[in-house]
């Protein structure tokens, strides 16, 4: 499977309605939306998604979380299909959670992270370093089946990813990417 | 009629069955009902977001922040929106009707324009001010010694703990080195009760819990070995706890302290320890220390913990919170500017509207519906108003009527005096009179066509000054008696006779002229012409057939005894001597031709003046012609008669003796022209033509004598056909005289033109 550095999101992100979308965004959000390293790998009959979002751990979010105030990480991974001249078709989903609470009595972090709501893991760390690979670090999810790709068809991967709480504020309603990401891969089984 | 705005308001009658214009119903905007439930719905969300803004306190800062301000957000983006939209569209209502010139269009602007600022710049104030105190104010929930004080606390509450799970863990890793100098799995209860009392006893933990691993279970299976309890220690705690941790600790998958709540209160720290016979073997079995900590301590920690982690929660959450509140704020503000906005265009509907109906009902008046009426909505000044214009209306349209039936009237008599006024233009000018007015200003007003042909006026006379008009060579006479009457203060002139000489005719005419008022209080000036000429032709004929007679009566009485005495005195000398025989002879010879001579002349002078009316008869003319003319053939040789004779000629009644006569007279007279011309007769030889014609228009038939002599002058030709007028050296000169009289006792004309290119054409109309 190859992987390019072209992303159909960043083409299409500079197209001129995106950019007053964009600007009206960059108006009224302070936080900028980071970029999320994904890397997908096909394995037997599952694609493995890993990816990075250590640029959202950001010290408002680690004050947030040593606040005691249970904090959490959703990511929701798309595996789509490019269609020219149509909105991209959708060819499966998942949601990737993560959760945080500090006890600031016994100074202890409890981690819980979820696949599509199933919890995968407990953790009760003292380690803010491990809490951060916990929460933003993810490798080699076997989040979808290959069998419902097609060979050497063009796919992409998108994942964003999302803080609660939020601690900035802003006038749109709507739940605004934390980070935002997305890779092309052509499909070619091992 | 009665002041209709001073009475109470009626309820207005519909005029001749039209009923009153009723105002379109809008179903929200007309209902009573539905305003004040909006009202109420309005006044409800503000004392709702008044609560929600009370109760605030009470929401933990992560909800306020995800899901009041959420909503909030939502809610003031919406109100905004509506805002926008009502205010965008009643802004591009007001500049459509502007654009459209709708009535009262800039005045509802103003009025719209007026509230809305009165209401939008004070809110905006207050939203600036209030939004820049809620900031202020959230600043100042923080500062640095409650920071530090909650954070102490924080850390002296944590450290105690840490420090009981230290000594515990410290306590539980002796207690497991103890314990795996033994083999668990082997060894009996009391064995391991006497090593772990001790533990009890010394209050180093207030309860021992051990377990060994379970190798037949799965990974982390534990069997509970022994548990010893001190005796003050709480009997709420959960075994599972310390099950779950020490299943936990043995498979290594977490930590090897835990915390339990207690339902008094107060907390047991549990802190594991795996017993390991060696460094490099499994653990066969784990050993769980528990302290207790007292439930006001416990509280006391906790309540510590929540108040440092609430202040940090809003310190994190400070701009969220910020958020919500200003969100609150902003609500408030919008519900009012939009119970502000809806009410100021609500108003100024409600002020303009009938303004406005009253004057589309004005527009509809002025364009000629003046049974159109409105239909008061209110029973205030603007329906007292409606009333007023309605009773307006009402009178507009019964003095509508009236003037309608007025003008019919007046257009009646119009055409009545129309009528009498083409009857006399047409009498005008078909008479015989003409007739020439002159307005206040000097100007001729009207011409008939009598006038016209008298005076050879066109149309173009008309409108110009009538000295100009008059002022022409030949009309000068006239232009006298036209001045003098101007002059005279416009004093009457009548029957003034005045001789003009027109196209070298002699016309003679009787003029009045008669002062006329216009319509501006003038006076302007009637001229009234009559054509006298043939009256006083007629009247000179008369007198010189008067002066013929008694010359006829008193020269021939004493011709005959001359010349009976002249032969008497030739007879009686007839015997003298010869010269004077001779000389009688010759004398009496000369007083007798004479005296033939004036018989003949007073023959003619009697025939002229007893010449008997004409005896007509159905005639024609050309064989008249024909008989005349037969009488000259042969007679010429230099000379050609030629009768030009028109194939057909209708039957006319002539006194066929005098037309021939006439006939004889003009040929003779042509003949004399051509022959007895100073040079003789012209290169080609003479000429004299007779045509007849037929003019059917005029219905007369027309007899043309023309010849190709030298002419005769303008001046001889208008005198031409008056008696003792004569171009000949010879002849009584009555010969035309007697001609014209024959011609004009037939009903007929003659007239004497110039012959082209040269000679005399006399042309004869007779009536047939």
């Amino acid at each position: 499977m190859k992987t390019r550095v072209s992303s159909p999101f960043v083409s299409r992100v500079f197209s001129a309605p995106m950019m007053a979308a964009v600007a009206l965004v960059l108006l009224t959000a302070p936080i900028l939306a980071q970029v999320i390293r994904i890397t997908p790998l096909a394995r037997e009959d599952r694609l493995l998604v890993s990816f990075d979002v250590s640029e959202t751990f950001t010290e408002d979010l680690r004050e947030a979380i040593q606040s005691g105030l249970p904090t959490s990480f959703a990511y929701d991974v798309e595996l789509r299909r490019a269609t020219p001249l149509w909105v991209d078709r959708l060819v499966s989903s998942a949601r990737v959670a993560a959760t945080v609470r500090f006890d600031n009595l016994t100074r202890r972090y409890h981690v819980t992270v979820m696949h599509d709501g199933r919890v995968e893991l407990t953790e009760v760390t003292e380690d803010e370093a491990v809490v951060r690979e916990l929460v933003t670090s993810f490798q080699r999810l076997p989040l979808f089946s290959t069998r419902q790709l097609e060979v050497n068809a063009d796919y992409y991967l998108r994942v964003r990813a999302r803080t609660s709480p939020r601690s900035q504020w802003s006038m749109l309603p709507w739940d605004r990417a934390a980070a935002l990401g997305s890779v092309r891969f052509t499909f070619i089984p091992q | 009629m009665a002041d209709p705005v001073s009475g109470p308001p009626t309820r207005s009658a519909p005029l001749n069955g039209v009923p009153p214009s009723r105002p379109p119903r809008r179903p929200f905007r007309d209902n009573p009902r539905l305003i004040l439930v909006w009202i109420a719905v309005l006044v409800a969300a503000l004392i709702a977001l008044i609560v929600l803004a009370e109760r605030s306190a009470q929401f933990s800062p992560d909800f306020l922040s995800e899901v009041v301000l959420y909503a909030l957000t939502v809610a003031d983006l919406t109100i905004l929106v509506a805002l926008g939209f009502v205010l965008a569209r009643n802004v591009i209502k007001l500049m459509v009707e502007r654009r459209r010139g709708l009535p009262f269009a800039h005045f509802r602007s103003k009025l719209v324009l007026a509230l809305l600022g009165f209401t939008i710049v004070p809110a905006l104030l207050v939203l600036l001010v209030g939004s820049e105190l809620i900031r202020n104010s959230a600043s100042r929930w923080f500062s640095t010694p409650v920071d530090e004080v909650l954070t102490s606390a924080r850390e002296i509450a944590s450290e105690y703990y840490r420090q009981r799970e230290t000594d515990l863990g410290r306590e539980a890793e002796h207690l497991a080195g103890e314990l795996a100098r033994i083999d668990l799995a082997s060894a009996d209860l009391e064995t391991v009760r006497t090593i772990a009392t001790p533990v009890v006893t010394g209050q180093h933990a207030g309860m021992v819990e051990i377990y060994r691993a379970d190798p037949a279970g799965s990974r982390g299976s534990v069997v509970s070995v022994l548990d010893l309890a001190a005796p003050q220690m709480p009997r709420t705690f959960s075994r599972a706890v310390a099950d779950r941790l020490a299943s936990q600790v043995i498979a290594g998958t977490g930590e090897r302290a835990v915390l339990e709540p207690l339902g008094d209160g107060g907390q047991l720290v549990r802190v594991a320890a795996t017993i390991r016979p060696a460094s490099d073997r499994p653990p066969t079995g784990v050993v769980v220390l528990s302290t207790h900590l007292e439930g006001e301590l416990a509280r006391n920690a906790r309540r510590i913990v929540e108040a440092y982690e609430g202040y940090q929660q809003v310190r994190v959450l400070r701009r969220p919170l910020e958020g919500v509140y200003l969100s609150f704020f902003l609500m408030m503000t919008l519900l009012i500017l939009v119970s502000a906005t809806w009410l100021g265009l609500y108003l100024a509907k409600r002020i303009t509207r009938p303004v406005q109906r009253l004057a589309a009902a004005a527009k509809e008046i002025g364009a000629g519906h003046l049974d159109h009426r409105i239909e008061p909505e209110t029973r205030d000044e603007f329906g007292s108003l409606v009333e007023a214009f309605n009773a307006m209306a009402s009178e507009l349209a019964v003095s509508r009527r009236g003037l309608e039936r007025s003008q019919l009237d007046l257009k009646e008599k119009n055409l009545e005096i129309e009528a009498r006024r083409r009857y006399i233009e047409a009498i005008l000018d078909r008479i015989a009179t003409g007739v020439v007015s002159i307005d206040a200003e000097g100007r001729v007003a009207t011409v008939n066509g009598a006038a016209s042909r008298l005076l050879r006026l066109g149309r173009e006379a008309i409108g110009q000054p009538a000295a100009s008009v008059f002022g022409r060579d030949d009309l000068v006479p006239l232009a006298r008696l036209v001045d003098r009457a101007g002059r005279d203060g416009h004093r009457e002139v009548g029957g003034q006779e005045v001789a003009l000489v027109l196209e070298d005719r002699e016309v003679f005419l009787a003029v009045a002229i008669t002062p006329l008022p216009t319509e501006t209080g003038g006076q302007g000036l009637a001229v009234v012409l009559d054509d006298v000429t043939p009256l006083i032709r007629a009247q000179k004929v008369a007198a010189w057939r008067d002066v013929a007679r008694r010359l006829a009566h008193e020269v021939k009485n004493p011709l005959t005894p001359i010349q009976l005495s002249a032969e008497r005195l030739r007879r009686h000398f007839a015997a003298a001597p010869e010269p004077t025989r001779r000389l009688v002879d010759e004398c009496s010879s000369t007083i007798i031709e004479e005296v033939d001579s004036l018989k003949q002349l007073v023959d003619e002078f009697s025939q002229f003046a007893r010449m008997p009316a004409p005896r007509t008869v159905p005639s024609d003319v050309n064989q008249l012609v024909r008989d005349a003319l037969g009488l000259y053939r042969g007679l010429f040789q230099e000379l050609r008669i030629e009768p030009r004779l028109a194939p057909s000629l209708p039957v006319v009644q002539l006194d066929q003796e005098q037309f021939r006569r006439v006939i004889i007279n003009l040929v003779d007279n042509a003949i004399e022209a051509v022959t007895g011309a100073p040079g003789g007769p012209p290169p080609g030889g003479g000429l004299v033509t007779v045509d007849t014609q037929h003019d059917v228009t005029n219905g007369v038939v027309r007899v043309i004598i023309a010849d190709n002599g030298p002419g005769i002058s303008d001046v001889d030709r208008g005198r031409l056909f008056l008696p003792y007028y004569s171009t000949k050296h010879r002849g009584s000169g009555l010969g035309l005289a007697i001609v014209r009289r024959i011609i004009v006792e037939h009903g007929g004309s003659i007239e004497a033109v110039p012959n082209e290119p040269h000679g005399t054409r006399m042309a004869i109309e007779l009536p047939c």
